[in-house]
């Protein structure tokens, strides 16, 4: 296990920095001109020779690229995230405030994915081509096709419509002032929920479907073992290996889906902030998040990887 | 008494890929009406985005200054917007640029990725490993955020959209792709090609490539929803294709603009247009995924 661990651990390192490598080529050098961001490329004809000159002096991007990389990486590691061109307030604090709102919604949507995808997947795989199984089924494939934005923009028009009520605006955390915290993320929380929700149940189906054909559920079967026992001690917790890793997937979905379904909510939290650094084309500030973005992303897939190599023998040992 | 010409000996041999998918297109209705059901809605929304200049009601950039913002009614069958622009004629032309990005990206992406693949499970070694690598870097990015990023860097647009979201699939094609090679490469008929000294690209492109249509096909296709998902995201996070021209996307942005309380027509319509073709094309790609290839199920 340790060894799994220690390989797993050594792999995620390289990835980081091969991540960092690519957010760094995407951002600095795939414009050719990195004004061409800042500016757009309509803007850039307006600047003159000497201008853009001095631009690329004050941002230092007149440096040898592997200088810029390193002296980007090296503000990093010093938890030096730069600052916006539009706001007083550094990165680093505005990922410390806003974060915590973000995160809170990836573990909402998680949490109801499994509580609401999860039975869904039993009644449909228990009773496969019944009404109720086509219906589960129809939902889950309605909800992989709506967007999620869209549907946080309709909750947020049906809120205003009906009952004139409107989310608080400004962030609050969870300690200071749980009731309003959570009247900010409830709404983001059940739509990526939803969307999530719909995947697990269709992975969850077919996985168990297969798995109650095994020979070990139908010994649990033959000696008498209760059915709902079977389900749950025998056939469940095999099943779920699948969902798992599927689960890690779909953070993904969470982290890039809260960017539009926060701002089609006006959630202030780290979402919104990469919403306003790609429309105020903020390219340092965007460097910085996409890069954090990625990290959070693979830490989650290694912690679900090696949640799966706990519960499952077989592949530690591999 | 009937004479063989040449085409015909040739149209004599095993079923073309061609045949199989019209065969399969006839048999479709009978053992899988929704899936044709919503086929034939896909070919309908892709015939209204050819059509779209003959079929509008009105001009999609045009406005009237004496319908501004207006609820349904018989004029506009689905409102107009803030500067009195017809939103079903919007909404119609939006599928153009929906369905432009979404097969673009998703050819080139797949495309790209294939080919990679192709390569990396016929040579292996070294090229191999520092190709999976490289694949496995880009899928640490969310594909959004990808997406995203790479749309800013490149300065918005219908081709830097194209682009983005297609380096997002290639990743995808690589894999499974990659996979199906894998295991063709001990397949006995290619060790005989190999066996008679053809060349490494005679046995990629005329032993094994045939073998990857099937999959390339569905993949292709099932990650179609995907990319017009993401492309609506881009134009309703202001990175996608900008505005005036109507996308579903910036049709969504531009609702939130239009005051305190969004008008709900122009928030409910775009957004249906997006779900609806999504569905059909997803539903689609699972029943062509179910008739070249019922194993790949849940795979893909």
């Amino acid at each position: 296990m340790y060894s799994y661990i220690a390989r797993r651990l050594i792999f995620g390192a390289l990835t980081v920095i091969g991540v960092s490598i690519m957010v760094f080529v995407i951002m600095r050098i795939l414009p050719g001109d990195p004004l061409v961001a800042i500016f757009g490329p309509e803007g850039l004809t307006k600047l003159t020779q000497e201008q853009r000159n001095s631009f690329l002096t004050e941002l230092g991007l007149n440096d040898p690229l592997w200088a810029q990389y390193l002296r980007w990486v090296g503000d990093i590691a010093q938890g030096n995230f730069g600052r916006s061109f539009f706001r007083s307030e550094s990165v680093a604090d505005m990922i410390l405030r806003r974060g915590p709102l973000t995160a809170e919604i990836a573990l909402i949507s998680v949490v109801l994915s499994w509580l609401i995808g999860i039975p869904i997947a039993i009644v449909s795989a228990l009773r496969p081509n019944t009404l109720a199984d086509s219906l589960a089924r129809f939902a889950s494939i309605l909800f992989i096709a709506v967007p999620g934005f869209w549907v946080g923009m309709l909750i947020v028009l049906a809120l205003l419509f009906w009952f004139g009520y409107r989310t608080p605006m400004a962030g609050v955390g969870f300690f200071t002032d749980p009731l309003a915290n959570l009247q900010i993320v409830i709404g983001p929380g059940i739509v990526l929920g939803l969307g999530q929700a719909a995947y697990i149940a269709r992975m969850g189906r077919s996985s168990l479907l297969e798995v109650i054909r095994e020979d070990y559920v139908r010994t649990a079967r033959a000696k008498g073992l209760n059915s709902k026992l079977v389900i749950a001690m025998h056939a469940l917790p095999n099943a779920l290996l699948p969902v798992i890793t599927l689960s890690g997937v779909l953070l993904g979905l969470v982290l890039a889906g809260s960017i539009p379904v926060e701002r089609a909510f006006g959630t202030p939290g780290l979402g919104y902030s990469m919403f306003q650094a790609v429309s105020e084309r903020d390219i340092f500030v965007m460097q910085n998040l996409v890069f954090l973005y990625a990290v959070v992303f693979v830490m989650l897939n290694i912690l679900v990887d090696l949640t799966i190599a706990f519960l499952d023998p077989r592949i530690r040992l591999r | 008494m009937t004479t063989t010409t040449p085409s015909d000996r040739i149209l004599a041999g095993p079923p073309s890929l061609l045949r199989r998918l019209m065969r399969a297109g006839a048999g479709i209705f009978r053992r899988a009406p929704l899936s044709a059901f919503w086929g034939v809605i896909a070919a309908l929304i892709v015939a209204t985005a050819i059509a779209a200049p003959a079929i509008v009601p009105y001009p999609p950039l045009k406005s009237d200054f004496r319908a501004m913002q207006k609820p349904p009614d018989e004029k506009h069958w689905f409102g107009t917007d803030q500067i009195g622009r017809d939103t079903l004629s919007r909404v119609i032309y939006g599928s153009r640029a929906s369905l432009t990005v979404a097969l673009g990206a998703v050819l080139f992406g797949t495309t790209v990725g294939a080919l990679w693949g192709l390569a990396c499970g016929y040579f292996g070694g070294r090229f191999d490993m520092a190709s999976q690598r490289l694949i496995e870097f880009l899928q640490s990015f969310p594909d959004l955020i990808l997406a995203m990023a790479i749309a800013m860097a490149l300065g918005g647009g219908l081709g830097t959209v194209i682009v983005a979201i297609a380096i997002t699939r290639i990743p995808f094609g690589g894999r499974v792709i990659r996979a199906v090679v894998l295991s063709l490469k001990e397949i006995q008929y290619v060790e005989a090609a190999r066996g008679l000294g053809a060349s490494h690209a005679r046995l990629m492109f005329r032993h094994i490539l045939p073998q990857c249509v099937a999959p390339y096909l569905i993949l292709a296709t099932t990650h179609l929803g995907v990319a017009i998902i993401i492309e609506a995201s881009l134009g309703f996070l202001g990175v996608g294709i900008p505005p005036p021209t109507p996308t579903w996307g910036n049709m969504l942005a531009d609702s939130l603009n239009a005051g305190l309380v969004p008008p709900w027509w122009l928030v409910l319509f775009p957004g249906l247009a997006i779900t609806i073709t999504v569905l059909a094309f997803n539903l689609l790609g699972d029943g062509i995924r179910d008739l070249l290839d019922p194993r790949l199920r849940g795979s893909i």
